[in-house]
């Protein structure tokens, strides 16, 4: 019993620690305002979809938040791989950072959520 | 005829009503006809269940759109076998697939141990009360047999799932879930009956052992699946829907070793219980996981009705069970304690204190967003870094504890004698780990402790086989071919467990190479007909583009000739089909299974432009990962093995189980 | 529609009738109750599986020594401790089933109705 107890607080330090040095912030556009730190924003895909995500100038799209009656619109640059499944009105994550007022996504970390379907659908570098 | 879906469903709510009411009333009062009536309900509650089943099917097969189910995931063009498993391709369809599972299950659970009388009179009420709040749900909440007016043609399934995965993931998944309710219900049974005895584990050993070969294989393809179609180079992403699968799985393996103790020490009761309801409860909460998108985010929960009524389901059955513990807590109190802290049972603690810290770290992981956003209102969630890390910290010590446990005696092992049986493992391991640093594996420090630690367990697997054969061959005088067949063949559970052991090993080598030594190339930029890319020794020349057409697809491929070391090895095609009626793409990604490493030479074309021909492909090469597939086949053949009924331990649990009949005709 | 309206009804007739069954074969039965194992049957199960448990342990530690997991010294140690366990449970059986025999000798009802 006193085993199990202390593996169990050991437990709730180790994942105290590395929940609080892993987890990183999802924010919706809605809610980007002001937050300058890297963080994952999720939305859904407005268009238009312009560029190439290959490209030195990359993909630019703008999001908007998913549900709500919030009309931000929050506009995305992005290089890397763009998942099959990504088109305007998609609900997407993308994690990365503002820039002069541009969110700047993190190389590859463009990802779509289909939440009523089976499989996971996404691209990730891994 | 969906009127008959409907009759058919309220028949079996009305059963399984009944089965749990007069179930109850018969087992709290002793009256016999009673607990036969409501047995029999089960029994026929799967009956009508099949009915429910069949015309759903067979509204499938004929695609009659007047059932909004049928015209929401089905098309006239889809293949018959597609359509057939859009049953449970949709939320109401996979409630009926989990009624009509765990109806089947309750009735040979039932009928099974139909003379085990005072146990199962409790476990009649349990499986009932699962299966209302499943009736009730199809009945009230979310029918499949909703008639709309039909329209010209279904919505049609997405491309990505008709492939033959979804034929057999589903529903292989499904058995393993579902089949964790009969281990429940049975303990929860043995705990109302107040026995004290070793009934229940007895009767559901091969339960919970299906239950966990269902579910591991059902992940397996699940992994495959997403390996191969949807194609980003991995197996898996620790999605919360994969997650909720795995947490069960984790729960079950747990409880499949500290029963162990249970048997042979009579220890751990209250442990065992605490397990066996946190797989069941596990394996509800990733079916609710699964289906109702709430993950994403708690407002998605709300848009979905079945999330409200699973949770409720949920926290009815855990304070359910944690009453029915704690009520129950005297009887369970062993006299039995923990001997040594270096003898089996206690390797097999550690081991189950490791497999439930890496399930709750995981379950952890999966709500943490869901927590935040409830509490304050931001957001937060964790990734791939958060799991690995965990991943690491306990699944390495429980790949090595999985080499360590069977060479460590019961009760007690000195000192002395561990130090003989761990020399040639021990050995083993050290020699493979110096080798593999010289051979520069010393990169990646998990991977080079997981292969280290394999090689541990592998030599002690290889171990018990040698020293069993021997010992055999030395006493019945059998040639060693013999001995070893009579030693699996005596002791199925011990072997086929140590060959379900090798199939870990197969599969933590196989993880390891993949992710820990595996060259990934991205493309920087993209490449003209007759350029090449390079990774970890091999060459990718792009030749050009083809098209063509497909049954309901352009399929657009890129030719890249594969080199290794100047000679040419293969021709690749990765691609991009698209699809007119969905208006989707799908990625279509073309592998090399290079024997040499047991590997996979994986491509993906990222982008394709037609009109310049320019292509960026993406290429990684993954050594070891067939073993992960392969790591699956022995993991059945083990589990077989160890269900595999034998005659003569049947022989005596019947003697030992029945003589109350016996004496009374002496 | 009137081939489902059948069916279902059907399926409802087949339904009541399988869960009647038992009143329906049995109208006034003799005996209603089902048995309960009684403080001697619970005890009796009790020290069968202590006894089917250290016979397993005894032969596990005998396959155990002779594969060399166990080393002489410790099989020594241990054999003689489980030994008197297995012979202890083998002996608090036998009394019960004397005691077994002399309560269905002098006439106690105790049998388990047959027929499902």
């Amino acid at each position: 019993m006193i085993a199990l107890s202390v593996a169990a607080a050991l437990a709730v330090f180790i994942l105290y620690t590395a929940v609080v040095g892993g987890a990183t912030t999802q924010l919706s556009p809605s809610q980007l305002q002001g937050h300058t730190g890297h963080v994952s924003l999720v939305g859904a895909v407005v268009g238009p979809v312009t560029g190439d995500a290959h490209a030195a100038s990359g993909l630019r799209f703008r999001v908007k938040d998913v549900s709500g009656a919030s009309t931000v619109t929050v506009p995305v640059d992005y290089h890397g791989s763009v998942p099959d499944l990504f088109k305007t009105g998609r609900h997407i994550v993308v994690a990365g950072q503002v820039r002069n007022g541009i969110f700047v996504g993190d190389n590859g970390t463009l990802v779509t959520k289909c939440p009523s379907k089976y499989a996971p659908a996404k691209t990730t570098s891994s | 005829m969906a009127d008959l879906g409907r009759a058919a469903l309220l028949v079996t709510f009305g059963l399984v009503v009944y089965a749990l009411v007069a179930g109850a009333l018969a087992a709290r009062s002793r009256r016999r006809r009673l607990a036969l009536s409501a047995q029999n309900a089960l029994f026929a509650a799967f009956l009508s269940t099949l009915v429910a089943a069949a015309v759903l099917l067979v509204a499938l097969a004929r695609r009659d759109f007047t059932f909004a189910y049928v015209a929401a995931h089905t098309s006239r063009s889809l293949p018959l076998g597609y359509a057939l498993s859009a049953f449970w391709g949709g939320q109401e369809g996979s409630l009926l697939l989990w009624l009509l599972i765990l109806t089947g299950y309750a009735a040979l659970a039932v009928w099974l141990n139909r003379r085990n009388r005072d146990l199962v009179v409790w476990v009649v009420p349990v499986l009932g009360l699962v299966a209302t709040f499943f009736a009730f749900m199809l009945c009230f909440v979310s029918s499949p047999f909703v008639v709309a007016p039909a329209p010209g043609d279904g919505a049609g399934m997405v491309a990505s799932l008709q492939n033959p995965y979804m034929l057999a993931h589903p529903p292989m998944l499904y058995l393993g879930y579902v089949g964790l309710t009969i281990p429940f219900a049975f303990a929860m049974g043995a705990l109302l009956s107040g026995r004290t005895d070793e009934r229940w584990i007895v009767a559901t050993r091969r339960w919970t052992l299906a239950a966990w070969t269902f579910l591991g294989v059902g992940q397996l393809l699940g992994a495959h699946w997403a390996y191969v179609e949807i194609g980003w180079g991995g197996y898996y992403a620790w999605d919360p829907v994969e997650n909720a699968a795995l947490m069960p799985w984790l729960a079950a393996t747990a409880f499949l070793h500290s029963v162990m103790i249970q048997e042979k020490r009579g220890m751990l009761k209250v442990w065992n219980m605490i397990l066996v309801a946190l797989a069941f409860l596990l394996s509800l909460f990733g079916t609710f996981l699964t289906r109702s998108g709430v993950v994403n985010s708690i407002h998605s929960f709300s848009q979905s009705p079945l999330g409200g009524w699973f949770l409720g389901f949920i926290a009815i059955m855990t304070a359910f069970s944690v009453a029915l513990i704690y009520w129950r807590l005297p009887l369970l109190r062993s006299k039995t304690k923990l001997e040594s802290l270096v003898s089996r049972e206690a390797t097999f603690l550690y081991n189950n204190l490791l497999l439930v810290a890496l399930c709750l770290t995981i379950l952890w992981g999966v709500m943490y967003p869901l927590l935040t956003e409830a509490l304050r209102g931001e957001t937060r969630s964790v990734s791939k870094p958060y799991y690995d890390f965990f991943l690491h910290v306990f699944g390495l010590p429980l790949l090595l504890l999985m080499g360590i446990g069977p060479l460590v005696a019961w009760r007690r092992a000195s000192l002395r004698a561990l130090g003989k049986t761990f020399l040639v493992p021990l050995l083993a391991a050290v020699v493979t780990g110096v080798a593999l640093i010289a051979l520069g594996f010393g990169s990646s420090t998990p991977g080079l402790l997981a292969y280290t630690f394999s090689a541990f367990v592998a030599a002690s697997i290889v171990l018990e086989f040698q020293r069993g054969t021997s010992a055999r061959h030395a006493i019945a005088g059998e040639s060693y071919p013999r001995a070893l067949v009579s030693l699996v063949g005596r002791n199925r559970r011990r072997y086929g467990g140590y060959i379900v052991h090798a199939a870990i090993v197969l599969l933590a080598i196989g993880i390891a190479g993949s992710s820990a030594y595996q060259t990934v190339r991205e493309p920087a930029h993209g490449l003209r007909k007759g350029q090449s890319m390079e990774a970890a020794g091999w060459t990718f020349v792009y030749r050009g583009l083809t098209t063509h057409q497909e049954a309901d697809a352009q399929a657009t491929r890129a030719t890249v000739d594969v080199y290794r070391g100047g000679s040419h090895v293969t021709t690749l095609h990765p691609g991009k089909n698209w699809y007119p009626v969905e208006q989707q793409t799908s990625n279509e990604v073309s592998i090399y299974h290079d024997p040499r490493s047991i590997g996979d030479v994986f491509t993906i074309a990222d982008q394709i432009d037609p009109k310049s021909g320019v292509l960026f492909l993406k290429v990684l090469v993954k050594p070891l990962v067939n073993l992960i597939w392969v790591a699956g086949f022995v993991f059945v053949f083990g589990s077989v093995i160890a269900m595999w009924p034998d005659a003569v331990e049947q022989r005596r649990l019947a003697e030992r189980y029945a003589p109350a009949a016996a004496s009374a005709r002496t | 529609m009137s081939v489902a309206l059948v069916l279902g009804a059907v399926l409802a007739v087949v339904a009541v009738l399988l869960v009647a069954r038992p009143f329906l074969r049995e109208p006034s039965p003799v005996e209603d109750t089902l048995v309960e194992p009684d403080e001697l049957d619970r005890r009796r199960l009790e020290l069968v599986e202590e006894r089917d448990r250290a016979l397993a342990a005894l032969k596990e530690l005998e396959f155990d020594h002779r594969t060399g997991k166990v080393s002489d010294d410790d099989y020594r140690a241990l054999v003689g401790p489980l030994r008197r366990r297995a012979a202890e449970a083998l002996r608090a059986l036998e009394p019960r089933a004397e005691a077994r025999h002399e309560r269905s000798e002098a006439g106690t009802p105790e049998g388990t109705p047959k027929g499902q």
